[in-house]
């Protein structure tokens, strides 16, 4: 095992803020991120950067924000809220995030758990959000809108706009001077943030991480990737900030590598953003590689011969040197091979959505289809997979190295963590920088570290040489009615990687055989239905139309095709809507993740049909009558 | 100027001039660079003839342009542009024959008398629209002619004005190439000219008078000033080309500017492509290059010198059967054929843009 880097320790003793201090002082007039406004990619420089945060932190000390106390932020990842969020931290208080989709139930629970005193809302949407909550909300002393543009009207008294804050708090010359004086006084082992979990069971937990952990942990991303340290790598910024992945990326790498920050005009416009970036460095989750993935075959599927004959050829070019290099036999002439199928086809395909620059694309916080992987490595793009979790503060706990791994595992574990496999295949995870606990609730924090520090994960995972594969979440295997136990993500993850096919669900605990649950991608799904004449008015008459449900059927066949026979999907049904997490009571959490027991309470008529036997039993009873008659 | 997305990615501007600039990639830059060279090795290599053409070409370049400004882009239709181009050409043969004047002075006057006529040209616009527009400029065509015909019958010049090469720094320009060279010039400045008014705000405010009158008014633009001024810059830019063709000419006469060469500059925009820069530039190499075209082909039909004789009448059909042509097959002109080529390598290996239509 290599030596560790001492910049662990180093970060350890740190603040974020601290470190905004330091590249103001050193590198002034570099750019630390640049964000798209009408237009234009403002750049903003690291001693810009330190003034707008002091300056927050500054109005937001005139608000009362003190030490210790708790902050949210609820937007979409904008510039602002990376500078709230440094604000925040610099006071030593403690900053929170709510996902944008959040229904205004989570919004109100979030808030009410961690006791915050300010809100601060992007844009009127989400003061729609918290004002929902009433008076309910007691510690609740300011809600801070940042785009006060359609906030005409309102005139709730807690209520303020940031602009009148930042107006307050002095020239923004005097910013990067007041943050100095303000981040000496917090230390790296104070609390920093909570990020709160996704709640595929029961109400998130608020995962308290402090600031040097958090730091020392995401830089075994940077220890693990030594490119982003090497170079100056483009990023484009659109997951989520108040996720501890969408954190990392937008906030705390680019202050310990290379990576510089881009953030859209709207993160709706991301492929507009993409294209324009061509970023170099790609930090995403396996659902955006599909979506683009399936756009981009759709697309091909409908191309003229020619082109389309250009793209096979490519393929069958790609395709073995793909194979040989996961096998680690690869031929002299392999280069050349896959530099005239980037040439004929895979380099513009790419560069229609501004990733034929990237040299780096990282998926994590969910599992990546393998078939989703090795695609796009055909295409000639380095996606390696990695794999971390709230509780790790930041940190992966293992990551593909690449370049170019083979598809199916998350590859070896970062160096400075430990890994075993329990008795029942669960993953522990024990490393120096796992975060402090959950936000109020020591009991649950107990049930996760246990005596001597293991951190479990509630995964289930198997070696394969040096690297981990992911089998299931341990409380989501089926056990069917005739003693099978069957991990269900594998199934479904291999549903999902249809184009046509955005979620799906397997269900068949103590069932006799499986069947499934499917959203279709409404996009993909009406482009289909346009090229072969079928009309339709919306969503509800796609999913239910039966020349759809032969699409789906087939691609279910696909994927049964490579099942063993108990774990063959035996019936399916559409969802005659799109999932919504902003919805009460929704059965996805806000990331999109399915929370399987809400859904099966929610869609058990659907499911039940599937069962149904009651057909079967009136026939034997009509038939019974009449052999009772004779 | 409404622009292609970008050919390639990694382009985030950080400025309005970077994402206004004329020329943005490496390979615009060679492109034009490349372009350049091609244009000014032409005297070295062509035959007279050849070279003839081509000044031809450059000329009806720059008039072509101010149409397309005045039509493709403002919106206002003129039938008047021979009118313009003969107020041009007869500026420059007056002064020169009743006061000698030097090119400096007399391009200069015919720009001014263009100007002064856009204003009278672009009168009626702020009343009139459509057919009714044409047909006022078309009244100001036959004014602008009767008045140059005057002209020549009273001061006895009835056959036409001569007008001796001009000369400049003291070298008279008579050879072909010279000419070649000076109306490349005057192709290049009027480009530049027509590419810039259209990135700034008088281009835009053009447009939108197009587009809608009483949005752009209410969107704050002076659409009576914007109207006049499409009229009175393109005016002036055609009154050059006509002070431009006198000299070239070295002879001035009415007959040169009948109804027919009005209809061939709407040819231009209409078969190069309505709104576009290029489409003009297009359009009048083709048009320009049609009648020797044609010609080229009658002489290759078996016993030629028979049809000799019916040679304009075979040119004025061939004429309007490819404008009709072009209408119903080809609305937007060679720069629609232009750009689906390229499109077809920009898209590749699609057929259609594979994302960005798609609901969320």
């Amino acid at each position: 095992m290599r030596e560790l880097s001492p910049r662990f320790a180093e970060l350890r003793a740190k603040t974020a803020p601290q470190l905004i201090v330091e590249h103001a002082r050193v590198k002034p007039g570099e750019i630390a991120f640049r964000s798209k406004h009408r237009g234009l990619y403002r750049e903003r420089t690291w001693r810009d950067y330190a003034n707008l945060v002091g300056r927050t932190a500054r109005g937001l000390a005139a608000l009362g924000v003190k030490r210790g106390d708790r902050v949210a932020i609820m937007g979409d990842a904008t510039e602002e809220w990376a500078v709230c969020d440094m604000a925040v931290q610099a006071l030593g208080a403690i900053s929170f995030g709510i996902y944008p989709t959040a229904s205004v139930s989570e919004v109100e629970y979030q808030m009410a758990d961690a006791g915050a005193s300010v809100f601060i809302a992007e844009d009127q949407e989400y003061i729609d959000k918290i004002l929902a909550s009433g008076d309910r909300l007691t510690e609740l002393k300011s809600i801070v809108v940042i785009d006060a543009s359609a906030t005409y009207g309102y005139d709730h008294p807690k209520l303020k706009r940031m602009d009148d804050i930042l107006a307050a708090a002095g020239p923004i010359e005097a910013g990067q001077a007041a943050l100095e004086a303000m981040a000496a006084k917090v230390s790296g082992t104070d609390p920093a943030f909570i990020v709160y979990t996704s709640g595929t069971t029961g109400n998130p937990k608020g995962a308290l991480i402090s600031h040097g952990r958090h730091l020392a942990g995401t830089y075994t991303i940077v220890d693990h990737f030594p490119t982003l340290a090497r170079e100056t790598h483009r990023t484009v910024v659109f997951l989520p900030m108040c996720h501890i992945f969408g954190r990392d990326i937008a906030i705390t790498l680019p202050l310990i590598s290379g990576l510089v920050p881009h953030y859209g005009e709207d993160v709706e416009d991301l492929l507009r953003t993409l294209v324009e970036v061509a970023p170099t460095v790609l930090f995403t989750v396996p659902r955006y590689m599909q979506k683009f993935a399936s756009q981009l075959l759709v697309g091909i599927g409908a191309t003229s011969s020619i082109k389309g004959l250009a793209h096979e050829t490519a393929m069958r070019l790609a395709r073995p040197v793909a194979r040989r290099r996961w096998e680690g036999k690869s031929t002299a002439i392999d280069p050349l091979l896959a530099s005239v199928a980037r040439a004929i086809a895979f380099k513009p395909m790419l560069t229609k959505i501004g990733l034929d620059q990237v040299q780096l694309a990282i998926a994590g916080g969910a599992a990546l289809p393998r078939e989703t992987a090795a695609l796009w490595q055909i295409w000639g793009v380095n996606l390696c997979e990695a794999y971390g979790q709230t509780e790790t503060g930041g940190a992966f706990i293992s990551a593909q190295a690449g370049p170019f791994p083979r598809p199916g595992s998350v590859g070896s574990v970062v160096s400075g963590w430990e890994v075993k496999l329990a008795a029942d295949g669960e993953l522990l995870v024990r490393g120096p920088d796992v975060f402090d606990g959950y936000w109020r609730n020591p009991e649950a924090t107990s049930e996760v570290i246990d005596a001597e520090g293991w951190s479990h994960t509630g995964d289930i995972a198997e070696w394969d040489g040096n690297q981990l594969r992911l089998v299931d979440r341990a409380r989501d295997f089926i056990v069917t009615s005739g003693g099978k136990t069957i991990s269900p993500s594998t199934i479904e993850n291999s549903l999902r990687g249809s184009p046509y096919i955005a979620e799906a669900m397997v269900i068949g605990h103590n069932r006799k055989y499986l069947t499934a649950v499917i959203e279709i991608d409404f996009d993909t799904v009406s482009d289909w239905a346009r090229a072969h004449d079928i009309s339709y008015t919306g969503f509800t008459m796609l999913a239910a139309h039966d020349r759809i449900k032969g699409v789906i059927a087939a691609e279910i066949d696909k994927t049964n095709a490579e099942l063993a026979r108990v774990e063959q999907i035996k019936a399916f049904r559409i969802l005659p809507k799109q999932l919504d997490p902003e919805e009460e009571g929704e059965p996805v959490t806000p990331t999109r993740k399915v929370k399987r027991k809400l859904m099966q309470e929610r869609f058990k008529d659907l499911i039940d049909e599937m069962y149904e036997d009651s057909e079967e039993r009136r026939v034997t009873a009509a038939a019974g009558e009449v052999l009772g008659a004779n | 100027m409404s622009r292609h997305p970008p050919r390639a990615s990694g382009y985030f501007r950080t400025s309005y001039a970077q994402d206004h600039a004329l020329i943005q990639t490496r390979l615009e830059w060679l492109a034009t660079a490349a372009l350049a060279v091609a244009l000014c090795g032409v005297p070295l290599i062509a035959s007279p003839f050849l070279l003839d053409l081509a000044t031809q070409v450059l000329l009806a370049i720059v008039g072509a342009l101010a149409l397309a400004l005045l039509t493709g882009y403002a919106g206002q239709i003129s039938l008047g542009h021979a009118g313009l181009l003969a107020a041009g050409a007869f500026t420059v043969g007056i002064l020169f024959k009743e006061f000698n004047a030097p090119f400096w002075i007399s391009l200069p006057a015919a720009a001014v008398t263009g100007a002064a006529l856009g204003v009278v040209f672009g009168l009626p616009s702020l009343r009139l629209r459509g057919l009714y527009l044409a047909v006022s400029t078309l009244a100001l065509h036959f004014v602008v002619v009767y008045l140059g015909g005057e002209y020549e019958s009273k001061r006895g010049f009835s056959t036409g004005i001569m007008i001796d090469p001009p000369s400049l720094l003291g070298v008279s320009i008579t050879s072909g190439r010279a000419w070649y060279l000076v109306m490349l010039g005057a192709a290049v400045v009027a480009l530049l000219l027509a590419a810039n008014i259209l990135r700034s705000h008088t281009g835009r405010a053009w447009r939108a008078v197009h587009a809608n009158e009483t949005v752009a008014g209410a969107l704050g633009i002076n659409v009576a000033a914007a109207k006049l001024g499409a009229f009175v810059i393109t005016s002036s830019m055609t009154a050059v080309a006509g002070g431009l063709f006198a000299y070239h000419r070295g002879f001035v006469s009415v007959e040169a500017f009948s109804l027919y060469l009005s209809i061939q500059y709407i040819a231009m925009i209409i078969i190069g492509g309505m709104g576009s820069l290029l489409g003009a530039v297009l359009g009048a190499i083709f048009v320009t290059l049609f009648p020797y075209a044609i010609e080229a082909l009658v002489g290759m039909l078996p016993g030629s010198q028979r049809y000799a004789g019916s040679l304009f009448a075979v040119n004025y059909a061939a004429f309007g059967v490819v404008m009709i042509l072009f209408l119903i097959f080809e609305p937007l002109g060679l720069v629609g054929i232009w750009r689906r080529l390229q499109s077809f390598f920009l898209l590749w290996p699609f057929k259609q843009r594979p994302v960005g239509g798609g609901r969320k």
